[in-house]
């Protein structure tokens, strides 16, 4: 048999994306004939043995202590580099976070394999081996590459490119083992001096979004996206240039840099839609578009648009929302 | 002390992204390459923020020279503006014969000149604007054995100690390391400086050393990549838009707001204050 295909969570992923690489692990071992291991770095997640379950998981090897709790990134590198000594795979697959994408490169090296982020699928099993499709230049073009036979590969999942789905039929029971991976030796050649301080909701949890970009003109009017957003109960986002243009700070910017988010409502003021931005917010469930530019780019992302200028409409949404009380 | 920036040549995003957009982009006949001529190339724009935060040190009273290397077939121009903006160096090394270079290459062979020629500090882009891969540093960092630190808005160097502020979904954390170190740089470092006329000028003249992979202490098997590219294409996008209209933007918004409650997006409250 083939090696098996290994998931990892670190759990810095949302659930919806741990489920999205075991469907995505699920398909590559069927294809190469071959079963499912899932990593657990840290405290394993509630439910996860259900989850397991419920995508045909063969095994659940759960890793924890000094350093690997924290979310080390040297620690998870060699935590998971060990891992693989003990047992390899052909495909190692992360959901893409903040994290996974310092890490993944990393173990890659440790352990000879290929490295491919921002991947939104594998293939495996036809002739020409192990192929995995990524975005590229943002997502304005997809590439696939193929893995020289022989070399594992390291894959990130960008967030949202997979639908989770369960497995067909009941699956037995997984085999959970907690490992004692000795990380004794491990040089923690990082310090971090000053923690990031999460202060607040953060943009990814959002239910709505309301999100300005350099059609709003200046910095006082990011005040209309600000009071909408807070209106709807929701959450204000940017496009790049105006975090760099220091009109808010970068915890609001969404896309490629920035966060990808997945609320029920995103509107989009004077935002033109380029990729690096949509990649952030094409998860949503209804995307608005307000632009002067009939053919702006975002109008083929939205369900619904407004061709006009967003310091005419933005008043009136906030003024019709209110009258209307309508939240989310 | 020695600070070399990995400088990569790519095609313009941003006018990739507009003949994707219209339609237009050309793939090559072998259904991978971009082919368009009228796309500039130049140097990743998070490239240009490494040297400047480079140029920062040194402006800053760090004693170190800099050093830009960029891998690649033809990268005079790119090195030749990394001279203009003020680096003491320019280096292109040229890619192996025969081989489809991947990021793996690359990166053995930009590890393979810091291992060869010595830097204390490398600074790289946060991820090159064409793969979007962000992997090189990492790998060139484990090549070494030395630490890599990710997406710095600012960096500073005390003696043989980094601190770097990283732009973290959380918000900024403080991270410090000693020298030699990987740190690479995202956007909000903030605006690269412009080069002067007299420094454009200079730059025109301005060859860089060629090194061949034979140079280099380039470790067995180095030169093999692990990917190869197979295709590329523009991915399509499912447009299902309904334009609203009306006659003014209040009746606009209120049709905006009928839709949304309409469809279950939002609910009508009790009319808050
Ligand atoms: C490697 C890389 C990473 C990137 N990462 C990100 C990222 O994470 N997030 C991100 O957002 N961008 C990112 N970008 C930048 C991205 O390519 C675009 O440049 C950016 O998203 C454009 O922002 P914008 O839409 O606000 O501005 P513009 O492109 O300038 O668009 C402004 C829009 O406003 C419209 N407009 C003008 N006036 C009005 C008005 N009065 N009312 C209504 N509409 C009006 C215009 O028609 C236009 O469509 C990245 C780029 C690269 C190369
Ligand atoms: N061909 C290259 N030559 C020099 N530096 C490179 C090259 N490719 C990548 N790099 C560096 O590595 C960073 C990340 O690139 P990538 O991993 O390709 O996204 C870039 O921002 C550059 O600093």
């Amino acid at each position: 048999m083939t090696a098996p295909v290994i998931v990892c969570s670190t759990g810095t992923e949302a659930p919806e994306e741990a489920e999205a690489t075991l469907t995505l692990g699920r398909k590559v071992a069927a294809a190469s004939g071959t079963d499912v291991r899932w990593l657990l770095l840290g405290a394993a997640p509630d439910g996860y043995a259900d989850v397991a379950r419920r995508h045909g998981v063969a095994a659940v090897d759960i890793a924890g202590g000094d350093g690997i709790d924290e979310g080390d990134a040297d620690v998870l590198v060699a935590a998971v580099a060990r891992y693989w000594e003990r047992s390899p795979g052909q495909v190692l697959v992360f959901a893409q976070t903040f994290s996974t994408r310092d890490i993944a490169p990393r173990v890659a090296a440790r352990i000879g394999a290929a490295v491919v982020t921002n991947a939104v699928d594998v293939d495996a099993g036809g002739d020409a081996g192990l192929e995995v499709s990524a975005a590229a230049f943002g997502g304005d073009t997809r590439v696939l590459y193929a893995v020289t036979p022989g070399v594992a590969c390291v894959v990130t999942l960008q967030p949202n490119a997979i639908e989770p789905t369960a497995a067909d039929g009941t699956a037995p029971e997984p085999a959970v083992e907690k490992l004692d991976l000795d990380l004794s030796g491990v040089v923690r050649g990082v310090r971090v001096v000053e923690a990031a301080r999460s202060d607040g909701p953060r943009l990814e949890d959002a239910d709505v979004i309301v999100a300005g970009g350099r059609g709003l003109k200046s910095a006082e009017n990011y005040q209309l996206v600000v009071e909408l957003a807070a209106l709807l109960g929701g959450m204000a986002g940017a496009s790049r240039p105006i975090v760099d243009d220091g009109w808010i700070d970068s915890a609001h910017q969404v896309g490629l840099t920035g966060k990808i988010t997945r609320p029920a409502l995103y509107v989009a003021a004077g935002i033109s839609g380029a990729t690096q931005h949509v990649v952030g917010c094409t998860a949503a469930k209804t995307l608005v578009a307000i632009n002067t530019d009939a053919d702006a780019s975002i109008f083929r992302h939205a369900r619904y648009g407004i061709v006009g200028d967003c310091l005419e409409i933005l008043p009136e949404l906030i003024r019709s929302a209110r009258d209307r009380g309508v939240r989310r | 002390m020695r600070t070399v920036v990995c400088v990569k040549e790519v095609l313009d995003p941003d006018a990739v992204g507009a003949y994707a957009v219209s339609g237009h982009l050309e793939i090559g006949d072998d259904a991978k390459t971009l082919t368009q001529t009228t796309i500039p190339r130049l140097m990743n724009a998070y490239d240009e923020q490494a040297i400047e935060a480079a140029l920062r040190l040194r402006d800053g009273g760090a004693d170190t020279t800099v050093c830009a290397v960029s891998v690649g077939a033809d990268t005079t121009a790119t090195l030749r503006h990394a001279f203009s903006l003020g680096v003491d160096e320019v280096v292109a090394i040229s890619p192996p014969a025969g081989v489809e270079v991947d990021c793996h290459v690359v990166a053995a062979l930009l590890a393979a000149f810091v291992r060869d020629r010595g830097a204390d500090l490398v600074l790289t882009g946060r991820q090159a604007s064409d793969d979007d891969q962000g992997v090189v540093p990492a790998l060139v960092g484990e090549a070494l054995a030395m630490p890599v630190v990710t997406i710095a808005r600012a960096v500073d160097v005390d003696g043989t100690k980094v601190t770097v502020t990283r732009v973290t979904p959380d918000g900024d954390e403080v991270a410090e390391t000693e020298l030699p170190a990987v740190v690479t740089v995202s956007s909000e470092l903030g605006e690269p400086r412009y080069p002067n006329v007299k420094m454009k000028m200079a730059a025109r003249k301005v060859t860089p050393e060629v090194v061949a992979p034979s140079d280099l202490s380039v470790p067995d098997g180095g030169l093999q990549p692990l990917l190869r590219l197979e295709r590329q294409w523009v991915p399509a996008v499912a447009g299902e838009c309904e334009i609203l209209e009306a006659d003014s933007a209040a009746a606009l918004a209120d049709l905006l707001i009928d839709r949304l409650v309409d469809d279950k997006t939002l609910q009508a409250g009790g009319g808050r204050p």
